[in-house]
């Protein structure tokens, strides 16, 4: 399975979007705003997704901020910055 | 203390299903089943909040928040405000364990994956307030929110205080609700609990316990004044049992809440209660919860608004639970409904047909 169909499973089973399912949501549909619909109390419980499903730290706002645009740009970056087993 | 609370609206939800109309149902009828496995539990749906709110908005919301929403709403709407302006509404919600699923969920993921892993939306939902506060946020409240939690006592606790909130004229109504969820671990609790015993006592014999429930159960409160649709609460006392306390009027039908084999009960105590037919028990109809006592309310309120209908049941044959006809309760000039705490506590809730 590929990093982005990973987060979309997740995306949609931790932050229960319930009208979804991760076969909707496109690549590049933005996250927040139109789009996946979500919000800022999502952005927090995003940051920890990503780092208890695939070990990647977000700590630095401006590469959250370029990071969360879309499933793609997140997919991503846990790509670059996920530790190799 | 004694203060006169007209109720205006109900809005129950739990094992026996949805609406004042469900839970006439299971008391006629005797209808209330527990799921059977692996701990016989009454649990209860929430499928008919979305009747009321979007699905969306259901989201970031567990089940111990949607229990409360939809007796919250289901209040409302029974007392037909609905719509009606919500400026000078006060909510109080009382629980005697809190949003437990999510709780316990929140510590597992912090025992699991570390506490810089654990899931933000989970602990904002644990805590106690929460369920209140997603009310507040739904319904646009703009009046006080408070929830009270003292175990098997939260309920008259809370009423306590909405009674004194409107009693100081804070506010012109009260959304008053008490809401509990059974989870896996109160499940491993009482298996634990019951290990020695294989099976369990059935509920019907003397040392059977009913099976533990879940739900909420809401009221909408107001002054004395307007006319009462469920008759009026007089009397709500907290005590202990001692020197003739709990003190209760002769002619009064007691509804006991039966905490018999839950987890922290204090089995000991006497129950200062009269015998059978003047004292009933109606914790088979939703289970046992800490806040059973608000059902007891609930159901004092059915016989106060119009008398309950005549039991149909064929009582020829055993019951499937030992629930006393609601006839019990009919033509009562007060109703009192007891629950014992721990270390020899109680509390009580007097209502009266006769406002």
């Amino acid at each position: 399975m590929t990093t982005k169909e990973q987060l979309k499973q997740i995306l949609v089973s931790d932050l229960n979007l319930e009208d979804m399912t991760p076969e909707q949501i496109p690549d590049d549909s933005p996250l927040f705003g139109q789009g996946l619909g979500l919000d800022s109390l999502d952005a927090v419980e995003l940051v920890v997704i990503v780092q208890r499903h695939f070990g990647v730290e977000i700590k630095d706002m401006q590469e959250a901020r370029s990071a969360f645009q879309t499933v793609e740009t997140l997919a991503t970056l846990i790509d670059e910055r996920r530790p190799t087993t | 203390m004694t203060m006169r609370l007209a109720i205006q609206g109900l809005g129950p939800v739990g094992g026996f299903g949805s609406g004042t109309a469900a839970l006439e149902r299971a008391l006629v009828t005797a209808a209330s089943c527990p799921h059977l496995t692996p701990v016989p539990s009454f649990s209860a749906d929430t499928a008919g909040l979305e009747a009321f709110v979007e699905r969306k908005t259901l989201r970031r919301m567990d089940h111990f928040s949607r229990m409360a929403m939809l007796g919250a709403f289901l209040a409302l709407e029974d007392a037909g405000r609905l719509t009606a302006g919500r400026e000078r509404l006060g909510l109080v919600l009382a629980s005697g364990y809190g949003a437990a699923r999510t709780t316990f969920a929140f510590l597992d993921s912090s025992m699991d994956h570390g506490d810089v892993c654990a899931s933000p939306t989970s602990f904002s939902t644990s805590v106690h307030n929460a369920a209140a506060a997603n009310i507040a946020i739904v319904l646009d409240l703009h009046g006080p929110t408070i929830t009270v939690s003292q175990f098997e006592l939260s309920v008259p606790s809370a009423l306590l205080t909405a009674g004194q909130w409107l009693t100081a004229g804070r506010v012109d109504a009260v959304l008053f609700g008490s809401v509990d969820e059974f989870c896996p671990v109160i499940e491993y609790g009482l298996q634990r609990l019951h290990a020695d015993q294989n099976p369990p006592p059935p509920q019907s014999s003397p040392g059977g316990t009913v099976p533990p429930g879940e739900g909420a159960v809401f009221f909408l409160l107001t002054r004395v004044g307007e006319e009462s649709r469920y008759g009026v609460i007089t009397d709500i006392r907290l005590g202990t049992v001692a020197n003739g306390e709990p003190r209760i009027a002769t002619d009064a039908v007691v509804v006991v809440n039966d905490q018999r084999g839950a987890m922290d009960a204090d089995t000991t105590a006497p129950v200062p209660a009269p015998a059978p037919p003047r004292a009933v028990s109606y914790t088979p109809v939703y289970g046992r919860l800490p806040v059973g006592p608000a059902f007891d309310m609930a159901i004092a309120a059915l016989a106060c608004r119009h008398g309950l209908t005549a039991a149909t049941r064929n009582h020829a044959e055993p019951a499937a639970h030992p629930i006393p006809p609601p006839s019990h309760l009919l033509n009562a000039p007060s109703i009192t409904c007891l629950v014992l705490g721990r270390d020899n506590t109680f509390g009580l809730i007097t209502s009266s047909g006769r406002g």
